[in-house]
């Protein structure tokens, strides 16, 4: 019922009957209906005909967020407000579905994890099986998966009662709550911890081979990260930059040469219009492949 | 304000027009040179090291006896990004299996999991090795960033891969990808669209597509004609924002140097006393920043509406 509630919209959404009405249930059952009419039709349809009927559900989903994008927004809409116009009969239309359309990628994701877990699953059950020599593993991870999303359950099932409330204080926990705690915040969330620090020794260990003086290229990579890595130590800069300053005696061309001020420079000067300039690419690159996609001028797969 | 201007979209108002008119610039370059590839036309395509070491990769683990790795990224969902590299797979997966060479294909996500599997599948089905085709080479491992990060390297230890291509988009873990790649010798091809991520895999890597050569690389690999004439048509766009970043510099340079007695907050002019232009009283820097004047519009009130608060008691 949760994605539901939440993809209740505003008065003049298709959705936005009273929950669990029977307006609402009714609309649910019908476009259930015609979901599996749809995709039992899908199924039937001759494999010639399946192009063009997925190149047209796409064009279609493709199209409300270029209209979403294109269309002119409302101003100084506040909630309650009716449209003054056409334009904003639709852009009020547009606006007030955003959460339901979030909503179907919600619902799609929630049933492809179904087929994600059915790959775990198998993988693991097969191994285990088979006697594999990493078996052991697959069990914990099996094990791990099913208590998890036991306790998980079993502890947001406790808090939609009545005793939810109460649940928010420690002393009222019990043992389903000691246990999410304990899978949850003791083992997983440090688990990841220590996943991500192990990342500051393979930063060492890259920047080691790195920053090897082996070519022109990598002996300015190498000055470049030094002087900037020097700027970021307090000690440093400060030593380097009150030596500058006495040696300058005001002249504001030698005050360039502080620590700070190099590093500085060789960040907003270089790295940052590097950056850039990859982004722009990026970019381009992100809107032309999802315009060939909404086309349907890309086919799966076509890099093959 | 005149209700012409009212109604003209918020994102319309002051200079607002000029991002929406650059996107639609941009897919017009795309589709115009679409066309012109498919109409024949000979486009031209620059030599990218790292898709050239695709081959080399796979010929390496074919050798070897041992299994290509694959990682396409850590997308939340199915994006162009996702799509861009499952497409770069489909082209390393069909080297595979004329090869008969083992595959891995790791997703972090389970809708670029179910679309990963049935790409992998038709290409072994379209290169007649229907048979050679393992279900389980393409799997999910976990949705969660480090748990997805451990199993994936866990799984290069344990299988000893010999390649391993990692194309998405990245973020911290990419490093523990290629470190852990690198530590058994493996070669590796990656590219990250995040840019603050290219430098690790550029420390860490045998290739790295940086940018858009991410984006470039299936018209590299395949010359379709679509991707080809998209690629020239990201090329114009290039070109566009190159000259319009000279234009910029230029007209910046000579408008800095003046005074202005008049200043824009928020969409309203108003009279100052003299002084140097800023860099935000130049015309370029209002232009990419629109200035929304604050507007009231009157509209009338649906007699069905309940306010939030009224609608709980």
């Amino acid at each position: 019922m949760i994605p539901l509630l939440q993809a209740q919209a505003p008065a003049t959404s298709f959705w936005s009957e009273a929950f669990n009405s029977s307006e609402l249930w009714t609309k649910l059952i019908i476009t259930l209906i015609v979901g599996l009419v749809v995709m039992v039709g899908l199924l039937y349809a001759p494999i010639r005909a399946r192009k063009p009927i997925v190149a047209f559900f796409t064009f279609i989903s493709g199209a409300y967020w270029v209209l979403l994008y294109l269309w002119p927004k409302p101003i100084d809409r506040q909630p309650g407000e009716m449209p003054l116009n056409t334009v904003e009969t639709v852009s009020f239309w547009l606006a007030d579905s955003n959460n339901v359309v979030v909503s179907f990628t919600q619902i799609l994701t929630g049933f492809l994890l179904g087929l994600g877990i059915f790959s775990l699953l198998k993988i693991h059950l097969t191994k285990i099986s088979k006697g594999h020599k990493d078996a052991f593993f697959s069990i914990v991870l099996l094990a791990s998966m099913g208590l998890m999303i036991w306790f998980g359950y079993a502890d947001w099932f406790d808090r939609l009662g009545e005793r939810g409330a109460m649940l928010d204080n420690r002393d009222n926990w019990g043992f389903t709550q000691y246990g999410r705690d304990f899978l949850f915040e003791g083992l997983l969330q440090q688990m990841d911890a220590a996943m991500f620090s192990v990342i500051a020794f393979y930063i060492l260990s890259a920047a080691y081979r790195a920053f090897r003086v082996r070519s022109v290229e990598a002996t300015i990579l190498l000055s470049a990260a030094l002087l900037v890595l020097l700027s970021l130590m307090g000690a440093v800069s400060f030593v380097w930059d009150e030596n500058v300053k006495a040696i300058a005696n005001g002249n504001p061309f030698i005050l360039n040469f502080q620590l700070t001020e190099v590093a500085q420079w060789i960040r907003n000067t270089f790295q940052t219009s590097s950056i850039r300039g990859i982004q722009f690419g990026v970019g381009l690159g992100a809107l032309a492949m999802g315009l060939r996609l909404w086309l349907s001028l890309e086919k799966p797969g076509s890099g093959s | 304000m005149p209700l012409s201007e009212v109604y003209i979209g918020e994102q319309y108002r002051d200079s607002g027009w000029f991002g929406v008119f650059m996107t639609l610039l941009v897919a017009a370059f795309v589709l115009v040179n679409i066309r012109r590839a498919r109409g024949g036309k000979d486009l031209y395509i620059r030599r990218i090291a790292g898709l050239n070491a695709i081959d080399e990769a796979i010929g390496r683990a074919t050798e070897m006896g041992k299994p290509v790795l694959m990682v396409p990224g850590l997308s939340d969902t199915i994006n162009a990004i996702a799509v861009q590299a499952v497409n770069i797979f489909a082209y390393v997966s069909r080297i595979a299996a004329r090869f008969a060479n083992p595959i891995l294909l790791c997703c972090y996500n389970a809708a670029v999991y179910t679309y990963a599997q049935e790409t992998i599948r038709d290409v072994y089905q379209s290169e007649g090795v229907a048979d050679r085709y393992d279900p389980d080479s393409v799997r999910f491992v976990s949705d969660r960033q480090f748990a997805f990060a451990a199993g994936v390297s866990g799984l290069i230890l344990r299988e000893q891969t010999a390649a391993t291509f990692f194309l998405g988009e990245f973020y911290a873990e990419s490093l523990i990808f290629a470190e852990t790649a690198n530590s058994i010798g493996a070669i590796q091809v990656a590219s990250s669209t995040e840019t603050t991520q290219t430098p690790f895999f550029i420390a860490a890597c045998d290739y790295v597509l940086i940018g858009d050569e991410f984006y470039a690389a299936s018209a590299y690999l395949t010359r379709q004609p679509v991707l080809v004439g998209s690629l020239v048509g990201q090329d114009w766009s290039k070109l566009m924002i190159i000259l319009m970043i000279v234009f910029g510099t230029i007209l910046n340079t000579f408008e800095i140097q003046g005074k202005t007695t008049s200043e824009r907050t928020k969409g309203v002019w108003s009279q100052i006393p003299e002084r140097n232009k800023k860099q935000s009283d130049t015309f370029m820097s209002q232009l990419f920043k629109p200035q929304l004047e604050k507007v009231k519009v009157e509209r009338p009130i649906d007699p069905n509406y309940v306010p939030e608060g009224e609608a709980a008691k």
